[in-house]
């Protein structure tokens, strides 16, 4: 005992000290990332890019074994699954055809129209490599980064509906925040009605929408769509459809299959052309007059 | 204590490393990629708690920092604060281990629960005192829920598999000093 009491007497304080001083820089760490968030997220995107990758080999078998026997069990449901697919199908061949008759349409009015698509609308493919380990934060990382030229802020899809927006790029991985969680805000119309809302993530299957100018003309049902508003997104991606949640409030059953993350697209958005200049707008510069007046003719000759 | 105890502190720290390693690995498979009305306990608190008021001369101050400063960074989570309240809680229950050692089991339970759910709150207070967004707080109710309910289980998958038991009263280290 009276050995013990030597020790404590000189170091006990010092370790008391040490301790007292790493708990005070992780605090300090937090404060830093509350203050100036994107220096600590590019650190940690750093870090993810270290280890993540190096865990790659150990963790594609074991996900490709657990989803194995996920297939396996739903083996089980087998016989239920075939009838609902048949009665599925019987409804797709309907839509089929109708898709096929606006298919045509839809080439005929953009003919008539001669409406270019935006050629610069391609994108990148990645697998996802991690979820976020958390059950209070909803993303997923991808194994694609800074080599292949991805950059925050650009939407990603699985094929056919949104998933969230890249956020945090690092050498080799990028982190795509899903439309599901609490931090992501996405800016969407509703489309008949084109009412224009903000998709709030609230960590359920179906995020609320949010800031709707006018609910009563938003039924259960409407295609709910991007939109190019702030410049932030493509417009268009489809989003998901609108559903009454059980708590009245107006949620949107998302297009995306969410249960399963494989294989993602990362649309290259390029920002748009930014108009500086109003004047040259409303009343040409008398230089650009000459170069203009072909291409004016050239109109009303197609017009005609 | 036949072999060397410095050689069994040593294994005793690699161990822990290893679990800490595997559960990390294990929560970061993207086999769960839509949101859930449940949330998981939070084992690698609980394993840390456990080897803490076991085995407190395993689990040195900087591991505990290092494994749960990288788990903030790899959950997305923001980084520092939990590690410095685990901190905060683990050298609470240090102190007082060898008061622990003689008390029975309900008793060591019930004052690990304590310790988790005051850093829970004082994980929320923090966050909102900084104005974060904050996951639902049923959610991080039932994930303390979770973690106190875990722990008698852990306590015995660690007592049975790997040995981690109280010290015996009068049981030295290397250096002949009291645990």
């Amino acid at each position: 005992m009276a050995r013990d009491k030597q020790d404590e007497d000189y170091v006990g304080p010092i370790r008391r000290l040490l301790v007292g001083l790493l708990v005070l820089v992780m605090f300090a760490t937090f404060l830093i990332w509350r203050i100036d968030s994107p220096r600590v997220e590019r650190f940690r995107a750093a870090v993810i890019d270290k280890v993540v990758p190096s865990f790659e080999w150990a963790m594609a078998p074991v996900t490709g074994v657990a989803n194995l026997i996920a297939d396996f069990q739903s083996y089980q449901r087998l016989a239920a699954q075939n009838g609902d697919l048949r009665r599925e199908l019987q409804q797709m061949k309907a839509w089929k055809e109708a898709a096929l008759q606006l298919e045509q349409e839809n080439a005929k009015l953009l003919d008539l129209n001669n409406v270019r698509l935006d050629p610069q609308f391609t994108f990148v493919t990645g697998v996802v490599l991690a979820d976020s380990g958390s059950p209070f934060r909803q993303s997923v990382l991808l194994n694609v980064g800074n080599r292949d030229g991805i950059v925050d802020g650009w939407p990603t899809m699985d094929g056919i509906g949104l998933i969230g927006r890249i956020s945090g790029v690092g050498a080799n991985t990028s982190r795509v925040i899903l439309l599901t969680d609490t931090s992501s805000r996405i800016p969407v119309v509703i489309q008949p009605s084109g009412q224009r809302a903000v998709l709030v993530g609230d960590n359920t299957i179906n995020p609320p929408v949010d800031f709707l100018e006018n609910p009563d003309v938003v039924r259960p049902g409407d295609r709910v769509v991007t939109t190019g508003d702030g410049g932030v997104f493509p417009a268009d991606l489809l989003v998901g459809q609108v559903a009454m949640g059980n708590d009245r409030r107006l949620r949107v059953r998302l297009s995306a299959d969410f249960e399963r993350l494989e294989f993602l697209r990362v649309l290259r958005s390029n920002p748009r052309e930014a108009i500086t200049d109003p004047g040259s707008l409303i009343e040409p510069d008398v230089a650009l007059t000459p170069a203009l007046a072909p291409v004016a003719q050239e109109t009303e000759a197609t017009d005609g | 204590m036949a072999e060397t105890p410095t050689a069994r502190r040593w294994l005793g720290r690699l161990t822990y490393l290893a679990i800490a390693l595997a559960l990390t690995f294990a929560q970061l498979l993207p086999l769960e990629t839509s949101p859930r009305a449940f949330a998981p306990p939070d084992l690698i608190l609980a394993v840390t708690l456990v080897w803490v008021v076991r085995r407190p001369d395993f689990l040195p101050v900087p591991l505990i920092a290092l494994v749960f400063f990288a788990s903030d960074l790899l959950f997305q989570r923001p980084p520092g604060l939990w590690t410095a309240l685990v901190l905060i809680l683990t050298e609470i229950i240090r102190a007082r281990a060898s008061g622990l050692r003689s008390v029975p089991f309900g008793l060591e339970w019930a004052t690990v629960a304590v310790g988790i759910f005051a850093i829970t709150i004082a994980n929320r207070a923090a966050l909102a005192i900084v104005m974060t967004p904050q996951a639902p707080l049923t959610l991080s109710l039932i994930q303390m829920v979770m973690t106190i309910l875990v722990y008698p289980v852990v306590v015995g998958v660690a007592y049975l598999l790997l040995g981690v038991h109280r010290p015996a009263p009068g049981a030295v280290d290397g250096l002949g000093h009291r645990l």
